[in-house]
Parts: C-alpha cells; structure tokens; sequence
C-alpha cells in the first residue's frame, strides 16, 4: 500500500469561517480518479480530522462528499472553541486553516 | 414580469467594482443591480468600532458605490445594496449614506431612496424577552448564553439583525429608485425584487445564493461582477467578463462556499435545499440552474452582537538569534511569569505572545513538533480593562524581552529586532462576539425601520 499526499490529488484546498464559531474546508479534485481515491480511502472521517486538528471529535461537525463537483466540505468547532476575531484568535477569517490537512497521506492501491 | 435580468456588481468596498464589468453588464439591459456591503468575516471589532468607513476605508468605498449609483441613474433602473464597514451598524450605514450624499451631490443625481436600518435597539430586544421571546443561541459557544439574557444585551456595545428580504421588499413598494440597507442577510437582497414581481421562492433564493458573491460562482472564482436571468422555472448564470465562464462545477461548487452544510441552509422562513437541483451548461459561459426547493419554516433572524472585551496594546519584535530561537519556550514562559508577578495583583489582563515561525497561525492545530525557523516573529499582544495598564503591560513585557537573561546569552545590548518606533501600538477597544442568536419574528418587517431620504440632503444624521 503507497500513499501520496492530498495536496498532490486536489486542485483546491481552502478553509473559510462559516459563521465566526466554525471553520469549513472544502477540497476539489480536477479529476474524478483522485477524487475517488480520496474518497474510497475513508480516510477523510471524524476521528481522522479530529486526530489531525487534535480537536475533540464532536467538534467535527460535517463531513460531506459532493460527488457530481468532485468536492468534499470538512466543517468543525473553531480549534480551542476560539471565535473569530475573539481575544486569543489568529486567523480571523479562517482563511489558514486548512494547512494539517494538507499532508496528510492519502493511501492508494498500486 | 416573464423574466427578470439582475446584475450582482460583486463584493462592495474594496475598490473592485469595474467600470468596464458594469459596462459590459448594462449590455444585457438589467431590470436592477444588487450588491452587498456588510458581513461579519472580519470578527466582531468592526460591529464595535466607532470607526463609520472601517474595513475598506472611505475612497475604496465611494468609488464602487458611485459605479453602481452612476450605472443606476444611466438605465434608470433601481439599486439594492447594503452598506456597512462592514458590520451595517447604524454608525457604519451612516457613513455609507455620507458618500452617497457626496456622490449625489457631485455628479448632480436626484434619488429618492429607502433606507433600512439593521441595527436593534436594545430596548426592543428587552421588550421580546419580556414578552417571553425565547432567543437561543445558534452555535454552542462559552461566549454565548444559551438563551439571550437582560444581561447581555445590556453588555452589547450594538446588536445588529440580518434582515431578510421582507423589509426591502417593502421599501421597493415605496416607489424609490434604490434602497440601501444596515446589517442584512446577502441573499435577502437579491431575494427581494424577483419575491416582489411574485417569482418561486427555491428559485429566487437559489439564485441568491448563487450570485450573492458575484463571479465567485465563476470558474476560476474571482471579485467581479456576475448577471443572472431568471425564469419561471429556471434560471440562467455567466459573468458579464467575455473572457470568463460559468461551469456546471463552478455553479454548483459555489453552495460550499462559507456554509456549514452543502445542501442545506438555514434562512428567515425557511431553508433552501438543493440537493435536487439541475445544473446544466447551455453555452461556453452560461449555465441553467433549476430545480431548487424552498422549505418554509418558522420565521427567525440572526441577531449579532458584541461586548467589549478590553482594551489592546500590541508590539512586534523580530528574532534572529538561533540560541534565543531554541530556548523560546522557555524564554516567553520566564518573562509571562515576571509579567505575572509584577502586574497580576494591580489588575486582570490577558498577555499573548503570537510567535510567527513556530505556531502562531495555527495554534494547538499545529502539525508540525519541531520548529525549523531560523527567525521568528512576536507579536506582543495585551489586553486589559484600562488602557493604560495595557500600554505599560506591554512596555513592560518588551523591556524584559530586550534584556531577559537566558543561558548562553551574548546579546547583552538586546534580544530583540524592535519593528517599529513608536514601538508599541496601542489599539483601542477590543471586543468579542456575545450576542449570535435567533430572534423569533411574527412580523419579519418588525424591527427594521425603514425612512425615505431626497437625495442630495443635507440632514443625513437627524434620523429620529
């Protein structure tokens, strides 16, 4: 089993607030085969993201696959439940936070 | 009505709007233009702020709402847009009302507006609770009471209401050639024409929901305008830029944007769901959209507030020395607990040291365990009830960082790169969300006043 880093399998990779309480993530593949690698590896669950975030899991609040865009939106409590723009904040809009996922290793079949 | 043609003149404010883009949208001959000016991505320090022209500055703003009245006037066709810098207090609306005056007093425009007010009073939220209005809050947060109380709406520097499309659809009734809105929700502003001349809601809030952000829905996503047609059982989007496109991707990829949940969306009245909804490429830039269902609920808005939290004084200090870089655990520990000592029995205060370099951007999410920077960025970050135990919090904090011992120390002239001089930025007022609630409505129209104002005037302020 090899496996290759999801930032090698999607054309975008962003995270925003969704309200200032919650982060989401949204990845895009161009193409369907790394879409379904992403996908069929199970890899993108709860306790991955909650490990990967080290947030609580019941801070990962959605996972969804939108399988006719090649998408899949990741929504969680904001880490350490810091809202945006609240005292200990550093990124207000979200717009970083997307970064642990980036390397995480996605496993593929040879 | 057989169709209605809308241009969405992209994000207001930061001087996007293109006098070309809008050129290029006129030619489709729109029935209206829409645009929206208020949100709260920038955190809760604007809805606070004093400051009326805020996020984006005056000049940013005036141009692109002087493009928008400008094409307005030249189709004779109404205007809808919120304004704020960008929380739409009513501090903020005023402001966006001033550059509209000075716009209508220059190019010599005659508008007749309806203006909406977001901003609630808190003597009214009182009143709701008193009635026995339960207001609970919409996310599990330690900085929201559970159900709104007395107490927090008396903490609240201001509250503000995202209006649903209701109140504009009333001030459109008015006979006014635009409206411009405080704090109100993006999609109720495009909701509100297509309601008005009776079109299906799924369809209408779809379509909302598409071009609320502009070419954002365009492949690639980018801050330009965006034009929609709507039919009565469809509806058609693509970018008034010949050079860019609409994709079914694009189009549907959209509803991720800056929601929770893809499928589903929680609105005034109701949700829209689109997990049926039919996305189809009708030429090289326009897609057809359908199929989008609106599902009525009981009506509620957001209602947002925010308390102050203290008051902030920040410093910036760079560090180059690699045996300073390895101890600075350590090194930030020692000086928090001097700070400790020296100032915990004067005051409360909340000290931050942000460290660009090693975690500062991430926090606790962090992946990586070692630091490998050969520089590190500190921000000094002080809070505190008064503002002057802020200021000499943080001077005293960046006196230690310049001559704290540490072992192996050789800079005995000072540790640290200081940024700028003054050195330390004293910030003002810092606040935190306390108020992020649904407030039940019977009358959507309810809180949100709505006055007519001549163009030129001179009496923008003396609202009451």
């Amino acid at each position: 089993m090899n496996a290759i880093r999801l930032s090698d399998l999607v054309s975008i990779l962003r995270s925003k607030n969704a309200g200032p309480f919650l982060t989401t993530i949204d990845i895009f593949c161009e193409n369907d085969k790394h879409y379904e690698t992403i996908k069929k590896s199970g890899i993108i669950n709860q306790s991955e993201i909650s490990k990967l975030f080290k947030i609580p899991e019941k801070d990962v609040l959605g996972i969804y696959f939108y399988d006719s865009v090649k998408g899949i939106k990741i929504t969680m409590v904001k880490p350490g439940h810091v809202a945006s723009g609240d005292i200990a904040c550093t990124d207000t809009l979200g717009m970083q936070q997307y970064i642990p996922l980036k390397h995480l290793m996605i496993p593929v079949d040879r | 009505m057989d169709e209605i043609r809308m241009l969405q003149s992209s994000a207001m404010g930061y001087g996007n709007v293109s006098r070309e883009l809008i050129k290029e949208g006129l030619k489709y001959d729109p029935h209206i233009i829409v645009g929206q000016g208020t949100s709260t991505d920038p955190g809760p320090g604007y809805l606070g702020s004093d400051d009326i022209f805020g996020y984006v500055g005056k000049s940013n703003k005036k141009r692109d709402i002087g493009l928008i009245l400008e094409a307005a006037v030249e189709k004779s066709i109404p205007f809808i847009f919120s304004g704020g810098s960008p929380s739409g207090s009513n501090a903020q609306l005023e402001g966006v009302l001033r550059i509209v005056n000075e716009i209508c007093t220059e190019k010599g425009y005659k508008l007749k507006v309806a203006v909406i007010r977001g901003e609630l009073e808190k003597n009214y939220v009182k009143s709701k609770i008193k009635q026995g209005v339960r207001i609970q809050r919409l996310v599990d947060s330690d900085r929201l009471s559970e159900v709104l109380s007395v107490d927090d709406i008396n903490q609240a520097k201001r509250i503000v209401s995202q209006m649903g499309p209701e109140p504009i659809m009333k001030a459109l009734e008015m006979g006014v050639d635009g409206v411009i809105t405080g704090r109100a929700l993006d999609i109720g502003l495009h909701m509100a024409f297509p309601l008005l001349n009776g079109f299906n809601k799924g369809l209408v809030a779809h379509m909302a929901k598409t071009i609320e952000c502009g070419a954002l829905c365009a492949d690639p996503p980018i801050n330009e305008n965006i034009f929609a047609i709507l039919k009565q059982d469809y509806f058609l989007v693509f970018p008034p830029n010949p050079e860019k496109k609409c994709t079914i991707r694009s189009v549907a990829s959209h509803a991720f944007y800056e929601r929770p949940d893809i499928s589903k969306e929680i609105n005034p009245g109701g949700y829209l769901d689109i997990s049926q909804a039919k996305f189809e490429q009708v030429d090289r830039r326009t897609v057809r959209v359908s199929n989008g269902k609106w599902v009525p609920m009981p009506y509620t808005v957001k209602i947002e507030g925010v308390k102050i939290a203290g008051y902030r004084t920040v410093t910036v200090a760079g560090i180059r020395d690699d045996n300073l870089i390895k101890q600075i655990d350590w090194f930030i520990d020692d000086i928090r607990k001097r700070t400790v000592d020296k100032f915990g029995g004067i005051s409360h205060f909340d000290l931050f040291f942000h460290v660009y370099g090693k975690d500062a951007v991430l926090g606790i999410s962090e992946p990586k365990d070692l630091m490998t920077s050969d520089e590190l960025c500190i921000v000094v970050d002080v809070i505190a009830p008064d503002p002057e135990i802020s200021n000499a919090i943080c001077a005293y904090v960046r006196g230690r960082m310049f001559f704290n011992d540490y072992p192996g120390r050789t800079s005995t002239a000072g540790n640290i790169a200081t940024l700028f001089s003054p050195a330390d930025i004293q910030m003002g007022e810092s606040y935190v969300w306390n108020i992020w609630h649904s407030l039940p409505l019977e009358d959507p129209c309810e809180p949100f006043k709505i006055k007519i104002l001549n163009f030129p005037n001179s009496k923008i302020s003396q609202w009451e």
